[in-house]
């Protein structure tokens, strides 16, 4: 895995996401991310030069399963095999179960789950034909400890975990590291469902005593997907300021 | 041997070099599954399907065939070049 590499994450436009795609941009490498529409962030990364030929972004819903092979296919069309893909994509509705709609329920599980699934079945499938590469998947410590009105989307992550563990078991003998990163609270929209007095309470309860960064999950990243780490694989790592320590 | 026929039995030879197997007499006819033949196991064959649509642009697996030996391979292909010719 030389440099650059070639590296695909999901959901890159905005929060998390974009702070993951910067990170690889400012290392070197190829970069692809897609999201339902261009923000800011995918504008100004298009536009500046030092990112020509190295920067690719698609519109497309990856729940949509079209959509989601179409934006995989963009990819190896322009440089054919992938090294690094971050399952980043996700969102998050938040509400108790008893009054939680249906078609929240399938938003999320389409979306943080199925999504996942079938766009890393894609990338697998091109790792296991160019010889190796590393997926890590962006799960949530909901997915550990459980969060009132955060069921569902906990329920998706805990299931990311699985996934984690399950793949890396198949293809672990492929030079294929498979690993979930379990992110704690931080300051991007999609903590915006919790109030001030929630994240305060966050913040309090936080050994580190703040909410997290975009950088503080991409360096956690780097780590896993480095070409060196091939003895770290299936393993659920825990990023979150020591709230769950 | 055609092309195709060449290009499969490279695909086969790479494959199995790639994954420590026992030194086994790779043909067209053999079975690409069970000990009397290749032996491919299931991520040997997962492999095998993706190196397959990596090269020509589809693979018999992912069709939902099950070809049996490298032959069944070469059809699939013959077929389909026959069909978009």
């Amino acid at each position: 895995m030389s440099a650059p590499r070639t590296v695909i994450i999901t959901g890159g436009s905005r929060g998390l996401g974009e702070g993951i795609v910067q990170h690889f941009l400012d290392a070197g490498d190829r970069v692809a991310t897609c999201a339902r529409s261009e923000t800011d962030a995918v504008r100004a990364w298009q536009a500046d030069p030092a990112y020509a030929d190295r920067f690719l972004f698609c519109t497309a819903d990856l729940a949509d399963r079209d959509d989601c092979t179409r934006f995989f296919k963009d990819v190896v069309a322009q440089w054919k095999s992938v090294d690094i893909l971050v399952n980043n994509a996700g969102v998050a509705r938040d509400g108790i179960l008893a009054l939680f709609s249906d078609d929240d329920t399938d938003t999320v599980i389409d979306l943080n789950l199925k999504a996942t699934i079938h766009l890393s079945k894609q990338v697998v499938r091109n790792m296991l034909a160019h010889g190796g590469g590393r997926i890590v998947n962006i799960s949530s410590i909901t997915g550990l400890t459980g969060y009132r009105g955060l069921s569902v989307y906990g329920a998706t992550k805990a299931a990311l975990d699985g996934f984690t563990r399950g793949l890396a078991r198949e293809v672990g003998s492929r030079k294929i590291t498979v690993n979930s990163i379990a992110s704690g609270y931080l300051k991007t929209e999609m903590s915006h469902g919790l109030d001030d007095g929630q994240l305060n309470q966050i913040v309090r309860r936080t050994p580190a005593g703040r909410l997290g960064e975009p950088a503080d999950i991409a360096r956690a990243v780097e780590f896993l997907v480095d070409e060196r780490n091939d003895w770290i694989t299936g393993q659920v790592l825990v990023v979150d300021g020591g709230l769950t320590a | 041997m055609n092309e195709i026929e060449s290009r499969i039995l490279a695909i086969l030879t790479d494959l199995l070099d790639r994954s420590d197997h026992e030194a086994t007499a790779i043909t067209l006819d053999a079975a690409l599954h069970g000990d009397a033949g290749l032996g491919l196991d299931s991520l040997e064959t997962a492999e095998l399907s993706a190196i397959l649509e990596d090269e020509f642009g589809t693979d018999p697996f992912g069709e939902g065939l099950l070809p049996e030996t490298g032959a069944d391979i070469v059809a699939f292909y013959a077929d389909t070049t026959a069909a978009t010719a």
